[in-house]
């Protein structure tokens, strides 16, 4: 029993990652439709923003995580800047911007394996080890809630919603596309590299950690669906409570309990293709 | 007299290895390899217009399945070769099936998370596939009583080429080719039209993973030994940007793109080291800004 608490802690933890990695996607994909499989890169460059801020000039932790959130979200209104509005404006397809991301996604990893040695490197605990859990659970708790918040209550979060159902009438509407879109990449930029941040204490920067968290992020917004914020975060619950019961209780190695996305997607592409959730009104 | 010529350029190309020291001959067997895997791929992704990352586990799963089907079942060679392309098909279908059922960019995701995975089973798989280190130390089996290596085997590869463009020229000729393009540029008027879309896209996944698969087992026999490194997702990425920024949706573009990026890296080493994947990556970029088209484009600009 006591080691079930603490398999469904630690799983609830690991939850609360993805479920703001598939967050990350659904900001971007919602309003553009946009998948960006640079989000993982993101989240590794907020790890090494952890490193940067908290281990190398010793910020107090809520200080360098504010650091970290405010250079994420520099980031990824500069990626929207660069690769992918300068497309929307020529009136390329959709899948113009999404590779352009991908040529992104190489820049990212890239200049931060010259930047940085490729060892893994060390970012602190916000409290204790043992307070680490809580601590995820509490920020994404509350970053849900803001979303949640923003969605359904607010003006802006209302024309986000506006662009995702149709782009067309919601320009006409008097709503900015330009400016939903890059409000979308820095919010995703922003989920994303709080999600690095919170996750390198325990596995340590790394310029390669960037790809499982991607793969994990989208398999939650695949379970989920990416037509509610809620989705995104029970999806992520659901992936890391699978995982964990994989490598804790099936008799094969650890490593293949990278597998469970791979099986989770291809199981609901098959039978609930639109993800548990349904968006509301569609 | 367009047949002879193309058998001249073959030719040509299959005469080249037998003058060159092995250093070049092991880096014109391995451009040759690039350029058939770009031309498979670019049928998928540049005349298709599908995203998948799985076309080098591809040609890593072909290559480890004729490995473990030779050396540890011990099967002959021919029946190995074709149990290997079953692998594929299957595999490939089981992931392109639920994939293509919806709208978007599906089978990108399933793909990538297809390619981690493979890493992983190469390197937990224990005896079966030599864990990290890989399997080495094989030599590929007597064919009719002659064993071809060296320059010879570069022949083989030569024919792998020119098997491979010539099986997608033909389907490209084809009205299946012409479906491809239509799924490509507007998939509902291609439905409208008649073309099965999801169909369309199974088949074309399925056929290019094979493609990459028979790749994949001719590889095996390079450097006589597969590891999990070889089959890493950098790859996976490379032959998406050798397509992209030498043209998707021509064969001379994915030609071209095998080339420039294969042979990139000799070039940059004294510039940059092992970081030419920087420079991919804003290649990659630049071309997707300004020239959609890629080379092949900036050329048929210039020559008119």
């Amino acid at each position: 029993m006591q080691d079930f608490l603490e398999l469904s802690l630690s799983a609830t933890a690991s939850g609360c990652i993805y479920g703001l990695v598939a967050l990350a996607y659904l900001l971007m994909i919602r309003p553009t439709g946009i998948i960006n499989f640079a989000v993982g890169e993101w989240a590794m460059l907020g790890a090494f923003g952890g490193f940067f801020f908290l281990t190398r000039f010793e910020f107090p932790y809520l200080l360098g995580m504010a650091a970290v959130v405010a250079l994420m979200l520099l980031v990824g209104w500069g990626t929207e800047r660069l690769a992918v509005r300068p497309l929307v404006e020529k009136g390329a397809p959709l899948l113009a911007p999404i590779l352009a991301l991908l040529g992104m996604l190489v820049i990212f990893r890239e200049v931060i394996s010259v930047s940085f040695p490729p060892d893994p490197h060390p970012v602190p605990y916000a409290f204790e080890i043992q307070h680490q859990k809580y601590f995820i659970i509490a920020v994404t708790a509350l970053v849900f809630a803001g979303a949640w918040l923003f969605f359904e209550k607010t003006l802006w979060g209302k024309s986000f919603e506006a662009v995702a159902l149709n782009r067309r009438a919601a320009a006409l509407m008097g709503i900015n596309l330009s400016r939903v879109t890059a409000a979308a990449f820095a919010g995703g930029a922003g989920a994303a590299g709080l999600a690095g941040l919170l996750v390198s204490p325990n596995v340590s920067a790394h310029y390669l950690m960037g790809v499982p968290l991607a793969i994990q992020g989208f398999t939650a917004l695949v379970i989920g669906g990416v037509g509610r914020v809620e989705g995104a975060l029970l999806g992520g619950l659901l992936l890391a409570f699978a995982e964990q019961l994989t490598t804790r209780y099936a008799p094969i190695p650890s490593g293949y309990a990278q597998g469970v996305p791979l099986l989770f997607l291809m199981i609901f592409l098959l039978i609930r293709p639109t993800g548990l959730l349904r968006a509301r009104g569609a | 007299m367009r047949l002879a010529a193309w058998i001249g350029v073959f030719a040509a190309l299959a005469a080249l290895p037998f003058f060159l020291g092995s250093y070049h001959n092991d880096v014109y067997r391995k451009m040759l390899l690039w350029i058939t895997l770009a031309l498979g791929y670019n049928f998928l992704f540049g005349i298709c217009g599908q995203v998948a990352f799985s076309h080098f586990a591809f040609y890593g799963i072909g290559a480890y399945s004729v490995v473990i089907l030779l050396f540890q079942v011990n099967l002959p060679l021919p029946i190995a070769i074709v149990l290997g392309i079953v692998i594929c098909v299957l595999l490939a279908l089981a992931v392109a099936i639920p994939a293509t059922r919806l709208e978007g960019f599906y089978l990108a995701l399933v793909t990538l998370a297809l390619a981690q995975l493979f890493i992983v089973v190469l390197n937990e798989g224990g005896a079966v596939t030599g864990g990290t280190g890989g399997i080495a130390n094989y030599r590929l089996p007597p064919i009719l009583g002659w064993r071809i290596a060296g320059p010879a085997y570069t022949v083989v590869i030569v024919a792998l080429l020119a098997a491979t463009l010539a099986v997608l020229w033909r389907l490209d000729r084809s009205w299946f080719g012409r479906a491809c393009r239509a799924v490509r540029d507007n998939p509902e008027a291609a439905a409208a039209m008649g073309v099965d879309v999801a169909r369309t896209k199974v088949i074309v996944f399925t056929l290019t993973s094979a493609l990459a698969g028979v790749a994949g087992m001719v590889y095996a026999f390079v450097d006589n030994t597969v590891n999990p490194p070889i089959f890493g997702l950098d790859n996976a990425f490379l032959i998406l940007f050798m397509v992209i920024v030498g043209g998707a949706g021509r064969h001379a573009g994915a030609a071209i793109g095998a080339i420039l990026l294969f042979l990139l890296p000799f070039w940059l080493a004294p510039l940059v080291g092992h970081h030419h994947q920087l420079v991919f990556g804003a290649l990659v970029l630049a071309a997707i800004l300004v020239q959609p088209k890629g080379l092949v484009g900036l050329w048929d600009r210039f020559s008119r």
